[in-house]
């Protein structure tokens, strides 16, 4: 895997950190008692010697070194605090657990059909560069980067769900749930329009990222006597061209996608999709800090495993990268 | 396939009328939009703040978008919202860059250990999940438009940032930087007139282009209701119209299509602007 693969895993380590001390310090620097902060409202009905407790559980009687690592400690074992919406029951833990897999059906289909449906516009577009055909799917597209996707979504719910009747205007499915293929069935019905959105949302990106590469390779003079040698022009695109732009390609998607999941909040939250987004969203308008913290860190934990991911491919799709380990 | 030209880059043909064309519209544009924000009150048939009507009023001679859920006058709503979208756009464009530019320079021209530090911090407010972040550090800091625009600042200077410093690094490498310094010019000397030059452009494309994104996560966070809520905006507008199930019904023709066309031409104007700034690198 070559000297690369420890370096990354550093970095990633340093990054998660951050978050990490991030959601530690928030409550901590502002201004209030941070038992509030953390235990939520009910903590002004508490006696005091039940506040005593909890601060103790939380370390909020130590020094700030100790505190941390108290929390750190809490991370490691899993315990992610207590929502206060739910604070009868459920952990944050818990309610992100029971939300996961949904934002993920919806994220990698989305991501991944929009990646796809952009790349290939982006070489069909850098193929016929500077003509009519270009200019006008550039300006499409980019019309389309200006449309806020939330917007998109409250567009398309009394268009093609609430007049046509074609799709459910929202949830993740239905009402007693069925089981079976049916049950399937009915939840794909349901993330339908919510990964449309969101497709449609992915696809400027991955169309200006593939488009830009392959301009940057295209001009190049391998290219050249690649053409000299009498190659056909779509060996020359699928053997020559394109494998040089993956790992370039690859590397701006993995950049962007931090910014990407910005997406998944807000179309979860106009179809009230069972997903992490939905629950955020939630979080926001009871000020449910726990709740936000934890998936914000959820959303920073699946970045840096996309990215390692792309590590772990790298090397295959660029042979300097194998080479040198 | 085979009906496609050959794989070999032509001459880009002469953009230069088009981009005349897109810079021109995309400054008419902002410039009626600017006047919009700056002189509401000219434009608008009512006070936006007022509540002058039933709830809910379907569009009619009075109201020609009809009410909102409290029976404020849905067009001057509209028309008052382009004061915080844009002018919440441009001071976040204005100080990511300021912000961005200066690293970008620092980080480019100087190495050393606070270099390390500040382009660690670079990658890291790029890497991180932009909007859960700033949902989290909103719902903490309070709704206010200053500090929904502090919290933007925060995380888009780095694209700014990252695009400044790589531009530095390849014309630091240049001959004639090594020319100015063997010739006794100061760093600071060499920053600004040798280097800013061939920054200066890039700068000013970022501007709008943050700008843009700046507006349309504004929107985002006024329509998750982090912003105040009390400042009209057209992210805030869809909050409300998504609270009052506006577009379950018909009332999505008058408001909830409205806020997001402006939305969108506003940063269409931006991005016009920022294709017609960018006619040497042809892309």
């Amino acid at each position: 895997m070559g000297s690369r693969l420890p370096r990354r895993l550093l970095g990633y380590a340093l990054v998660l950190l951050a978050a990490i001390s991030l959601n530690f310090f928030l409550p901590r620097w502002m201004p209030g008692d941070p038992l509030a902060l953390i235990a939520g409202n009910s903590v002004r009905q508490m006696s005091p010697a039940v506040k005593g407790e909890l601060r103790q559980a939380y370390g909020l009687d130590q020094p700030l070194g100790r505190q941390y690592l108290v929390y750190l400690g809490r991370l490691v074992r899993g315990d992610l605090g207590q929502s206060y919406r739910y604070s009868g029951g459920q952990s944050v833990g818990q309610l992100i657990a029971n939300r996961l897999s949904w934002t993920l059906l919806l994220g990698t289909l989305s991501m991944g059909l929009g990646a796809l449906i952009g790349s290939l516009l982006g070489i069909w577009a850098a193929r016929r560069q500077g003509s009519a055909l270009d200019l006008g799917l550039q300006a499409v597209l980019y019309t389309l980067r200006s449309l806020p996707p939330f917007w998109l979504a409250m567009l398309f719910i009394p268009l093609l769900a609430v007049e046509l009747r074609l799709f459910p205007s929202g949830d993740s499915y239905s009402f007693p749930r069925p089981s079976g293929l049916p049950g399937l069935l009915d939840v794909a019905h349901h993330a339908f329009l919510p990964a449309l959105v969101l497709t449609i949302a992915y696809i400027p990106t991955a169309f200006a990222i593939m488009r830009t590469s392959l301009l940057g390779v295209l001009g190049s003079d391998y290219l050249r006597t690649a053409r000299a040698k009498g190659l056909a022009e779509k060996f020359i695109l699928l053997r020559h061209a394109l494998p040089n732009t993956l790992a370039p390609v690859l590397t701006s998607f993995a950049l962007d996608f931090g910014q990407m999941l910005g997406g998944l909040v807000l179309i979860e939250t106009v179809f009230n999709y069972r997903g992490i987004g939905g629950l955020m969203f939630e979080a926001v308008k009871t000020r449910d800090y726990p709740l936000l913290q934890g998936g914000f860190l959820v959303f920073t934990v699946g970045i840096l495993l996309i990215n390692l991911l792309l590590d772990l491919i790298y090397p295959r799709l660029d042979p300097r990268l194998a080479s040198r380990s | 396939m085979d009906a496609a030209t050959p794989l070999q880059v032509q001459d880009p043909p002469n953009r230069l009328p088009l981009n005349r064309l897109a810079g021109r519209v995309g400054l008419l544009l902002l410039a009626g939009l600017l006047f919009l924000a700056l002189f509401p009150a000219l434009v608008a048939p009512f006070d936006a703040t007022a509540r002058l009507g039933q709830p809910l009023e379907r569009p009619g001679d009075t109201f020609l978008l009809g009410t909102n859920d409290i029976g404020q006058d849905l067009l001057s709503e509209l028309i008052w919202g382009v004061r915080v979208s844009l002018l919440t756009g441009l001071a976040v464009a204005f100080l990511s860059v300021l912000v961005g530019a200066s690293v970008g320079l620092f980080t480019g021209y100087f190495s050393g250990l606070l270099s390390s530090i500040l382009l660690s911090l670079t990658s890291l407010a790029q890497v991180l999940p932009f909007l859960p972040l700033v949902i989290l550090i909103s719902a903490y800091l309070g709704p206010s438009q200053r500090n929904i625009i502090l919290v933007l600042v925060l995380f888009l200077w780095a694209v700014p940032a990252r695009l400044v410093h790589s531009r530095v690094l390849s014309i630091a490498r240049e001959d004639y930087i090594e020319s100015a310094r063997a010739l006794g010019s100061s760093d600071w000397r060499i920053l600004r007139v040798h280097i800013w030059p061939g920054v200066r452009e890039l700068a000013i494309i970022q501007f709008v282009l943050v700008a843009g994104v700046a507006i349309l996560a504004e929107a985002s966070l006024s329509f998750l209701g982090l912003s105040n809520p009390i400042a009209k905006s057209w992210g805030g507008m869809l909050y409300f119209a998504r609270a009052s199930g506006a577009f379950l019904n018909d009332a999505w023709r008058w408001w909830v299509l409205p806020p997001g066309l402006m939305i969108s031409l506003t940063v269409i104007s931006l991005m016009l602007i920022a294709f017609s700034l960018e006619r040497h690198t042809y892309r």
